[in-house]
């Protein structure tokens, strides 16, 4: 659960230590062995391989040196003071060696061993310890469990890890949750020619989190985007807070993320359409969502679009022209683009002419442009500088295909001195592996985003183009709704664990501005026979009773009474059927409301996450929630605008806009609701689920109606 | 055999494992922070132990062992049985 310990705010990452993690003056590796090929050695190796520019001490109890680098017995022994430990000990004594550091003055500490909450209650305790001695000495921790921290700026060349290579610099930062992972990226990456400003193994965030590692990068000026790869989410609401600040505004840095894995749901999970249906992942991906995070599936979807917001300014809109010597791959990138909701450009006349006059006749001068499959680098660079200069072209995808006569290397060349002089994004996809290689060699090393094929190139452009998406999206701020705070305390602080009374769940809602029909506890036939007089017919009678939660399981509730007459009969009809059914039930009365007129039937649920806190779910009701789970989500409270994407982003959503001449539901109404919800789910932390199944829409402008709730309480 | 004994002739074996002085070496020092061992030390020392002793030692239990002083006390309880 979210609890109010966890700061949605978290201090900003200068003053976490960070810079002492990334910049430290002096290093100590505590733990380290004289023996190649074990992480304590290896780790020291790294740092001294590096070229790191500080001072490195090797605390190695009973040897005199390491790799010729004197060695203390104790991290105290060394006169100096000390920025940052590397703590590669056995885990039952870390405690001691972080002990040390704090009595020192270290100022951050990375610990590198396992053994921690990962390996169960035990290692919990262990790792509990190290955070009380972090928080008592003021250390700032990164791991345990990691592989360690990797800073390329040239003035520091800090490699703290055991991965076997020092990565190239470059402005892309990589932050990963998974240790053995980071080799592995590492690796791909080196092999596509792509470095790192920073690179963060933070294993089990005992101390510094994403959360604080993302603000610190939001700062650094060696990095322009953030790559991240979780395996949980352990504070949606300060990632999303954490999110927002960084990826708009002047200082804007795109964050790209894979999120694998789940946390558990809990045993208590599904006893409402929301907790059932509210999996850990589709939060995730309204977090993500809501916070301008981009979510890729793949590490190779990841690197494909980092490369081409690193090295590529970003595209003014969604406009590409394709320049291929191939027809084929010019209609499969074509198709792709398309699909992935990128527009294909519609060129000026002035660069039709300039096509026409520059390529042979047979070529295809409109988008995409073939240049015909034996075109050498001169058709290709006309074709280009071409379509780079017309206002129609946001950005530039080159595919070429090997023929006998394609002069790869002079085409790749080419392409270099044309993008050069562009201010417009270029990919391209020389296809196949061998013949073409000269030339990706000569597009990489030139920092122009290469693309095995034309679709992933498209694929990479369209993440982009999700990062222009956001930094246009117009953000408010969180403003609570007006609300009778008061009256739902009074309601609700002096009732147990369970379910509210539908009466009580009504007066809940009211309170909170939902729309809620007329309606009155009535203690038998005659009150409610005069309730109804008063409101006017027809009615709805609902039994109310503790004991029943299904009412129509009970015959509970009876619809569409026209008279007094068919009130009274009902309601003694359904008395004595409980009476049969569950002769123990005690029924405090029946709820009379007036019929709500019929309209489109959608779920709004909010519930209490064990990660996330506060949640919302919205859905058309029947079967687009039970069939197709078709339903959205979002942490709460809302703004609007996360309001309207809830709504809009259900795949039924033209059902509601009026589909085949129906009138459009009030979608107003609903997203007012939403947000309501949301702000009841987040100001009482009692309220463990509520549903409201169905609300009732009516066409545009004329509102909704709650039908039914249920609100289940905590103890 | 009382522990007096049994700790010098620990501290004998610690000496010639690790490849240290006597002097590092009290009831209180950890075998690994102290003492500088490293994981596969640990073994070697499990077996100089037994080897001293003449005795065997249940692994799992006396790999927990983290100081010269626990080594003592456990390995008292095989060689008095």
């Amino acid at each position: 659960m979210t609890t109010k310990s966890e700061s949605p705010n978290p201090a900003p990452l200068i003053d976490r230590g960070l810079d002492s993690i990334f910049y430290p003056q002096s290093v100590a590796v505590l733990g380290v062995t004289p023996t190649p090929g074990t992480v304590p050695y290896d780790i020291f190796y790294n740092i001294l391989a590096s070229g790191y520019k500080g001072v490195l001490y090797p605390i190695a109890p009973g040897k005199k040196s390491i790799s010729a680098v004197p060695a203390y017995r104790y991290v105290s022994d060394v006169e100096a003071d000390v920025d940052l430990a590397v703590i590669v000990f056995p885990a039952v004594v870390v405690d001691k060696a972080l002990e040390m550091c704090g009595k020192k003055g270290v100022k951050a500490a990375i610990v590198i061993s396992a053994g921690f909450r990962e390996v169960g209650p035990k290692g919990v305790k262990r790792e509990q310890r190290i955070k009380d001695i972090c928080a008592e000495y003021g250390i700032a921790l990164i791991g345990p469990n990691c592989l360690g921290v990797i800073n390329t700026d040239p003035g520091c060349m800090l490699n703290a890890s055991f991965a076997r290579k020092m990565p190239s610099e470059d402005r892309i930062a990589f932050l990963s949750q998974s240790g053995a992972l980071c080799t592995a990226v590492l690796d791909y990456a080196r092999g596509k020619n792509i470095g790192f400003s920073k690179f963060v193994s933070f294993g089990n965030m005992a101390g510094i989190t994403e959360i604080d590692l993302l603000y610190y990068l939001h700062q650094d000026p060696k990095t322009d985007v953030i790559l991240l790869y979780l395996e949980e989410l352990r504070n949606g609401r300060a990632l999303m807070e954490a999110a927002r600040k960084i990826t708009r505004g002047p200082n804007a840095k795109p964050i790209l993320v894979v999120k694998s894995g789940r946390t558990s749901q809990g045993a208590d999970a599904a006893s409402s359409h929301t907790g059932s249906l509210a999996g850990e992942d589709s939060i995730c991906e309204a977090v993500f969502r809501d916070a301008g995070i981009i979510r890729v599936n793949t590490l190779d979807a990841m690197f494909n679009a980092a490369i081409l917001l690193t090295y590529q300014p970003m595209p003014a809109g969604n406009r590409v022209a394709i320049v291929t010597n191939a027809g084929g791959p010019g209609v499969m990138a074509t198709d792709a683009a398309v699909s992935w909701g990128l527009e294909i450009a519609r060129f000026q006349p002035q660069t039709t002419s300039r096509l026409q006059e520059s390529l042979p006749a047979v070529a295809n001068i409109k988008n995409p442009v073939d240049v015909i499959g034996d075109a050498r680098s001169d058709r290709y660079e006309a074709a280009l500088e071409a379509v780079m200069q017309d206002a129609n072209v946001d950005q530039l995808l080159v595919i070429l295909t090997p023929q006998s006569m394609t002069d790869i290397q002079e085409i790749a060349q080419g392409i270099v001195k044309v993008q050069k002089k562009a201010l417009k994004p270029m990919a391209c996809s020389f296809m196949g592996a061998s013949d073409v290689q000269v030339g990706i060699d000569i597009l990489e090393q030139a920092h122009i985003p290469h693309y095995i094929l034309p679709e992933l190139a498209c694929k990479a452009m369209a993440n982009v183009q999700r990062v222009c998406k956001w930094r246009q999206t117009e953000l408010e701020d969180f403003e609570p709704l007006p609300a009778d705070r008061t009256a739902v305390a009074a309601i609700i602080d002096d009732l147990p664990e369970g379910y509210l009374a539908e009466d009580q769940a009504l007066a809940v809602l009211k309170a909170y501005g939902l729309p809620v029909p007329k309606h009155k506890l009535c203690k038998d036939a005659d009150q409610a026979a005069a309730f109804a007089q008063k409101i006017g017919f027809p009615v709805v009678l609902r039994v109310v009773s503790p004991q029943i939660v299904h009412k129509y399981d009970v015959k509970g509730v009876v619809l569409n009474l026209e008279n007094a007459e068919q009130l009274k009969k009902a309601y003694k009809d359904m008395m004595d059927h409980i009476a049969k059914v569950l002769p123990d039930a005690e029924v405090t009365g029946v709820l009379v409301r007036g019929m709500i007129p019929a309209g489109h039937e959608v779920i709004l649920g909010a519930k209490r996450d064990a990660v996330f806190g506060p949640t919302l779910m919205f859905g058309l009701g029947g079967i687009f929630v039970e069939t197709f789970k078709d339903v959205t989500f979002a942490l709460a409270p809302i703004d609007e605008g996360i309001a309207s994407r809830m709504v809009r982003q259900i795949k039924a959503i033209g059902l509601l806009k009026g589909a085949r001449g129906a009138e459009p539901a009030d979608i107003a109404a609903i997203e007012q609701s939403l947000r309501r919800l949301g702000q009841l789910i987040s100001d009482f932390e009692r309220i463990r689920e509520l549903d409201i199944n169905p609300l009732i829409v009516a066409p545009a402008g004329q509102g909704a109606a709650v039908a039914d709730v249920r609100i289940r309480l905590d103890g | 055999m009382d522990k007096s004994e049994i700790q010098t002739r620990i501290v004998k074996a610690v000496c010639q494992v690790l490849n240290i002085e006597k002097d590092m070496v009290t009831p209180q020092s950890n075998f690994v922070f102290d003492l500088g061992a490293e994981s596969t030390q640990s073994v070697q020392l499990l077996a100089a132990f037994e080897e001293e002793f003449g005795i065997e030692m249940e692994s799992e239990a006396a790999l927990s062992v983290q100081t010269v002083g626990e080594a003592v006390d456990f390995i008292a309880k095989y060689v008095n049985q």
